[in-house]
């Protein structure tokens, strides 16, 4: 049964609860935007009856702030639900908090929220991980049972890691993008955080599906991926993501790979067959600029709807020029700038051959070579991160080595190629948690949860909440 | 000094579709201001597009009209800027791969066929519209996102004479397409002018003047013509014509300065993400083809052949869409499709002039007003009590309530004819005698007695000859 642990408890109190908690950890964790008291009459007796969850900020609620944690939007209350809203709504799910964020979904370390940092709970003097971060730190918490979020580089895949939680992001077009304020419109999936691998793979059975107001989404049909569940990975061929492995160098990427290979070892036990597979490293270096530039150029256009005049911050100027530039000036956050003036200088017919065509023929490289390999195995693995969730202050580790371009950033492939991937939790280094995460083909999500379900068996890390901080 | 003048046009052409391009919200011309709008309008935030395949349809209805090659890969792209009436920031459009290109239309100018080359037909949305009001301005945004075609022709037109024809049948095939209302004064059809000139036989090109928002078919031919003379008077005076944006001044008939043009906007066109390329299959579109409507040169073409009509009266039918439409409807119940053709253009349209009535307020059903050809070809009435039953089917009565009410319809019954006759001549056998002595007043007389006999509805040829043979018999 999914959601064991909280439908033990009181319906009422587990929503009465959850909201306490959300409250009671805004002050250390700084998780929440909008915190919101359970209304518990006229739920719907559906499939997450009374299941309190935490939607993350950038995702639409009717009446509700959304503010993807930019201050241009930090009055805006939309006037329609996103299609995911909906959905957990029809399905009798309360929402508890809108999470923190990175402002826009830009970033993966939810310091750029206008709204402050958010803290991991795991050691508050570190980050969350973003750019979900609110989401995920809500669930590992214990404030709520799971939460939305949205992945457009690892955004959610990343700091699932960081807090010792699973985080699914199903394939391009599984889930209804509609409603949900983009990063970057090829880019995003709308993903989500567990405790477990089962509550995952039955909530995937609930968010999936065509939906016609986003025309990207898929017909393909939904899986009953809870009652696939099975850990017998027996035969299943599992890539190693050698690339990754080998651009550890630091002590605790050193670390982060022997949990990893005890791992492996585990996997051939099962009955896994186990195959190392190391893929062009030119193309590899190459994951984060073409990330970059195609996520930014998009994101440039995406976000020019904000100008001051129908919605959201509105300062009134004489001339329609003055109220966009005075609205954007004082709306946007430095780091959002900063990729707004990267997006539009690639777009620039004189630059978009050599900037935002080249990044896209080399997407387009990344993922061939990488499907390539992937075609014919059922997963491919690697560590989430080469790190442990960063200190608050530290600067980062921008050195363009490859631990950081690869061992931080190979997940975008899931991105790139829309596959589905989960990151489920690893071991300890120093106390703090790391996750392992799994990738598998095109709509083969229950192969996905399948293997992230042996994993967790073997690690047996699985449900465990961090509220002692 | 003589100039060659080289003119292309860019119509924007309003799709005639339930709802927009990209949402569902409804299309409605005269709704409250920003009533007919929905979130994806309005572009908030998270909003994605859907194509609308009817505006996929009716587009590729013009493309195959013009004989345009089709792009069985439906794109879209961004064209970015800021505006206020461009609530996503960016304008949803086809920049590489139009839905259709290279197609054609022939207009004739001085008895003789000229083609004039399309070059491409792509989608697109509508911008709301803005209103000034003293020193502010309003934003209407119902407009926002309504499905749009541009047609753009290449550079083929040398006169305003010929620009205005070209404009003309283009309007006139899409209206008959139904793809439009094609109003351009209320801007469902707007068009753009690009105008140059160079000297006679170079092959170097002359800077571009564009007029906009040209409304009308005569304003298009004025506006070049007056723009002619304009850049003449620049050129012979050896200055430069400026490249700039003009529009046209109605009471003044002159083209006036809206805007220089400094250099081109870079729009930073990029495929639009949220919607992945839409592959037509080969039966949507040959569904689209096969139920085309009929082209204005197909119709001149069967309404000589097969109705026989000539030239003028099929210009007369062909030159108004309801015209057209009004007569096919009546040809369905109808076998004489001159006398239908006349009934119309030399009776009906005064007719409804005269009384101020609109073709969609026209209670003369088809049926009826074949009807009533039925009866004026088959004699039943005279064409003069025609004209009468015509006016009264106005208020929209029945023509043969009318006829029966009216005691038209005439009797060619040739018993009931001959009774009436010995009836008169046994009455008035004083110009039988006049008849027989030569006097040709008394045949008049005698007709006259016979048809107040038959309170006008004895069939008058029918009773002639009777009368003149019953006559014969008492000489």
């Amino acid at each position: 049964m999914a959601f064991k642990n909280i439908l033990k408890q009181d319906e009422n109190k587990r929503c009465l609860d959850s909201y306490g908690k959300v409250v009671k950890f805004q002050e250390k964790l700084n998780a929440s935007v909008t915190m919101i008291e359970p209304e518990l009459e006229n739920v719907i007796r559906g499939k997450l009856y009374k299941i309190p969850y935490a939607l993350k900020d950038n995702i639409s609620t009717d009446g509700i702030l959304t503010t993807a944690c930019s201050k241009i939007l930090a009055n805006y209350k939309p006037v329609f639900n996103a299609t995911v809203y909906d959905k957990l709504r029809k399905e009798g799910a309360v929402l508890i908090s809108k999470a923190n964020m990175d402002e826009l979904a830009m970033g993966g370390t939810n310091l750029s929220s206008y709204y402050g940092k958010c803290y991991n709970p795991y050691d508050l003097k570190r980050i969350s991980g973003g750019s979900s971060g609110g989401s995920a730190v809500l669930v590992s918490s214990g404030a709520c049972a799971f939460s939305i979020g949205s992945d457009t580089g690892d955004s959610v895949r990343k700091p699932a890691g960081y807090n010792n939680i699973v985080g699914v992001k199903p394939t391009y077009g599984r889930i209804s993008r509609y409603g949900v304020i983009p990063y970057a419109s090829s880019l995003d999936h709308v993903a989500y955080f567990t405790n477990n691998v089962k509550d995952s793979a039955f909530l995937l059975e609930i968010l999936a599906g065509r939906d016609d107001k986003d025309p990207t989404s898929s017909f393909e049909n939904v899986d009953n991926y809870a009652s696939l569940l099975s850990d017998d990975i027996r035969g299943k061929k599992i890539l190693i993501f050698k690339n990754v492995i080998d651009s550890a160098k630091s002590d605790v990427a050193l670390e982060i790979v022997k949990h990893f290979n005890n791992l492996v070892v585990e996997l051939k036990n099962k009955g896994a067959i186990v195959e190392e597979v190391y893929f062009n490293n030119d193309l590899m270096r190459s994951i984060f600029p073409t990330y970059y530039i195609i996520s930014n150029c998009e994101a440039t256009a995406n976000h020019a709807n904000l100008d001051g005049v129908r919605y959201g911050s509105q300062i009134q100027k004489d001339s329609f020029e003055d109220i966009v530039i005075t609205n954007r000036t004082i709306g946007f956050g430095t780091n959002v700038k900063k990729r707004f003036i990267i997006g539009s200088y690639g777009l620039y017919e004189e630059n978009q051959e050599f900037v935002l065509k080249k990044a896209q023929k080399v997407r387009r490289l990344i993922v061939d070579e990488f499907l390539n390999k992937l075609k014919n195995a059922d997963a491919i693995i690697a560590p989430a991160s080469l790190s442990v969730a960063p200190l608050v202050d530290d600067k980062g580790n921008f050195d363009y080595s490859d631990e950081y371009l690869i061992g931080e950033n190979h997940m975008v492939i899931g991105n790139f190629a829309g596959l589905p991937s989960i990151t489920v939790p690893m071991g300890y280094v120093s106390n703090l948690p790391v996750g392992v995460n799994i990738t598998t083909n095109v709509f083969k999500e229950s192969t996905m949860f399948n293997i992230a379900y042996a994993i967790e068996n073997i690690t047996g890390i699985k449900d465990v909440i961090k509220e002692d901080f | 000094m003589n100039y060659d003048v080289v003119i292309g046009i860019e119509i924007h052409l309003e799709l005639k579709t339930k709802t927009k391009m990209f949402s569902s919200a409804p299309t409605t011309f005269a709704s409250k201001a920003n009533s007919a709008v929905n979130e994806i309008d309005f572009a908030f935030p998270g909003t994605l597009p859907s194509v609308n395949k009817e505006a996929v349809k009716k587009a590729l209805e013009v493309c195959f009209a013009f004989g345009l090659e089709i792009d069985k890969l439906l794109k879209f792209d961004r064209k970015n800027y800021f505006y206020s009436d461009l609530p996503k920031g960016f304008q949803i459009t086809q920049q590489f791969f139009p839905i259709g290109r290279n197609g054609k239309l022939n207009i004739k100018i001085d008895g003789a066929n000229k083609e004039i080359r399309i070059n491409r037909i792509h989608l697109e949305e509508d911008t709301a519209k803005q209103f000034h009001l003293n020193d502010k301005t309003y934003i209407d945004f119902n407009r926002a996102g309504n499905p749009l075609i541009e047609i753009v022709s290449e550079a083929d037109m040398s006169s305003g004479l010929e620009a205005s024809l070209y404009v003309e049948k283009l309007r006139q095939t899409l209206l008959f397409l139904g793809v439009s209302d094609c109003r351009m004064e209320e801007g469902s059809m707007r068009c753009d002018v690009n105008i140059s000139l160079k000297e006679k036989g170079s092959s170097t090109f002359g800077t571009k003047v564009e007029i906009k928002n040209l409304n009308s078919i005569s304003n298009i031919k004025n506006a070049i013509e007056y723009e002619i003379l304009r850049q003449s008077e620049i050129l012979n005076k050896n200055e430069k014509v400026t490249q700039e944006t003009r529009r046209f001044d109605e009471a003044t008939q002159t083209t006036v300065l809206m805007r220089k043009k400094e250099g081109n906007v870079d729009y930073k066109y990029f495929p639009e993400p949220n919607i992945k390329p839409i592959l037509l299959s080969d039966e949507f579109i040959k569904n689209v083809k096969n139920n085309l409507k009929e082209l204005p040169d197909s119709k001149i073409e069967r309404y000589s052949q097969v109705y026989g009509l000539n030239d003028y009266d099929i210009s007369l039918i062909l030159s108004n869409y309801d015209v057209m439409d009004y007569f096919e409807k009546v040809m369905v119940f109808s076998n004489n499709p001159k006398n239908i053709s006349n009934l119309i253009n030399s009776e009906l349209l005064g007719l409804m002039t005269k009384n101020n009535i609109k073709f969609s307020d026209l209670k003369i059903s088809p049926k009826n007003f074949s009807r009533l050809s039925d009866l004026i070809v088959g004699q039943e009435i005279s064409g003069k009590q025609g004209k009468e039953v015509l006016e009264l089917m106005l208020s929209g009565d029945d023509v043969d309530v009318i006829v029966e009410t009216k005691g038209f319809k005439q009797i060619s019954d040739e018993s009931f004819i001959l009774q009436a006759v010995l009836e008169v001549i046994d009455e008035q056998k004083q110009s039988v005698i006049d008849y027989h002595n030569g006097k040709d007043r008394a045949l008049g007389f005698l007709v006259g007695q016979l048809m107040k006999k038959t309170k006008g509805q004895a069939n008058p040829a029918l009773a002639s000859s009777i009368l003149k043979k019953e006559l014969e018999k008492f000489k």
